[in-house]
C-alpha cells in the first residue's frame, strides 16, 4: 500500500494504518529535522508535531496533489526554520568552550563543531525558501525537480534560490573566519 | 582562500550535518500513536452506547422475575386470570363445583345467625 492509501484508511478508522505510517516516515522526518537542528528533543518535538499534522490533513488528503513524503518535507522545513529563528543567533557558538587539551585533533573537533553550528544559525538568518531549498539540496540531498515539488515552483526557481542561498551563507559565515576558517577577503 | 575554497569548507560542513545520527526513541514512537489516537477517537463518531442501565427497587423487581421476557408472560398471565375470573366458562364452573362443593350464602352480618348458634 502507498502513503497515500494508508492515509485514506486511517481517515476512515483504521488505527494499524496509522502505526504502519509511524513506522514508515518518522525515521525521516525525525532524520531531517535532526539534520536542521542538531538538537534530539526539539527534532522529535518537530517529528511530533508534523505526524500531528499528517494525522489532523488525513480526511482532506489529496492524492492527486502531492506525495505524503513531498508534503511532509515541506511542513517539517517549515517547522525548523521557525524553530532556528526563535533560538537566536549565536548563542551557542559563543558558549562554546576553549578545549583543554590542545591536541590538534581536539581543536579541529571544535571547529567542526562550531561550524556546524554556525552553519545552523545561519540558515536561520536565510529567506524561508532559500533556507528550504538549500536543506532540502544539502541536507537531504534532494534532486532539484523533487524539491520543486515540494515548494511547489519549477527547478530554475530552485536553482536559482539554493545559489543566492549559499552566497548569503558565505557571506554570513566569513564574517567568522578565525573561528570558522572561511575567508571573507574573497566572500 | 579562493571564493571556491569557501564553497568547498561550506559543502563540506554541510556533509558533515547529514552524517550526524538521528537517533529514534520508542518514546517518540509512542507519542506519534498516542497523538493518532487522539485525533481518531476525536474524528470517529461515538460507538452507540448501550442504554443506561435500570437502577434502585425497579431494576431488583424485574430482575427478580427474570427479566422483561418473564415480566411480559407475568402479565398475559395475569390478564388470562382476570378473565376466567369475570367471565368463568361453564367448563371451569362445573370443575370447581366438584372439587370445593357448591357455593352456600352466609349472612355474615345478620344477627339471626349467631342468635341461632347460642343455642
Amino acid at each position: 500500500m502507498t502513503d497515500a492509501d494508508l492515509l485514506s484508511a486511517f481517515a476512515t478508522g483504521d488505527r494499524s494504518a496509522a502505526l504502519e505510517l509511524t513506522q514508515r516516515l518518522t525515521p525521516r522526518v525525525m532524520g531531517q529535522a535532526f539534520r536542521m537542528l542538531g538538537n534530539r528533543a526539539e527534532a522529535e518535538d518537530v517529528a511530533q508535531e508534523a505526524m500531528m499534522r499528517l494525522w489532523k490533513i488525513a480526511p482532506d488528503w489529496d492524492a492527486e496533489r502531492a506525495l505524503v513524503t513531498t508534503w511532509l518535507y515541506r511542513v517539517v522545513a517549515n517547522l525548523c526554520t521557525d524553530r532556528l529563528r526563535k533560538r537566536g543567533r549565536g548563542v551557542a557558538l559563543d558558549a562554546i568552550e576553549e578545549p583543554a587539551d590542545s591536541a590538534p585533533s581536539v581543536a579541529a573537533e571544535m571547529q567542526d563543531s562550531a561550524r556546524i553550528t554556525a552553519l545552523r544559525s545561519a540558515l536561520a538568518d536565510l529567506p524561508d525558501r532559500q533556507a528550504q531549498a538549500v536543506s532540502l539540496r544539502h541536507l537531504e540531498e534532494l534532486g532539484n525537480p523533487q524539491i520543486a515539488d515540494i515548494m511547489d515552483t519549477n527547478v530554475r526557481t530552485v536553482e536559482s534560490l539554493i545559489a543566492r542561498g549559499k552566497r548569503a551563507l558565505i557571506a554570513k559565515l566569513a564574517g567568522r573566519k578565525d573561528e570558522l576558517g572561511y575567508d571573507d577577503d574573497n566572500g | 582562500m579562493m571564493t571556491t575554497d569557501n564553497e568547498k569548507l561550506l559543502e563540506q560542513t554541510f556533509a558533515q550535518m547529514v552524517a550526524q545520527d538521528a537517533p529514534l526513541s520508542e518514546g517518540l514512537m509512542d507519542r506519534i500513536m498516542f497523538d493518532a489516537d487522539q485525533v481518531l477517537t476525536e474524528r470517529m463518531p461515538a460507538v452507540e452506547a448501550s442504554p443506561e442501565p435500570m437502577q434502585g427497587f425497579g431494576a431488583a423487581l424485574l430482575d427478580a422475575i427474570g427479566g422483561w421476557m418473564s415480566f411480559g408472560g407475568l402479565t398475559a398471565a395475569a390478564m388470562t386470570g382476570l378473565w376466567v375470573g369475570v367471565f368463568p366458562p361453564d367448563l371451569i364452573y362445573d370443575y370447581s363445583t366438584g372439587v370445593w362443593g357448591d357455593t352456600i350464602e352466609v349472612p355474615l352480618l345478620e344477627s339471626d345467625v349467631f342468635s341461632g348458634l347460642e343455642g
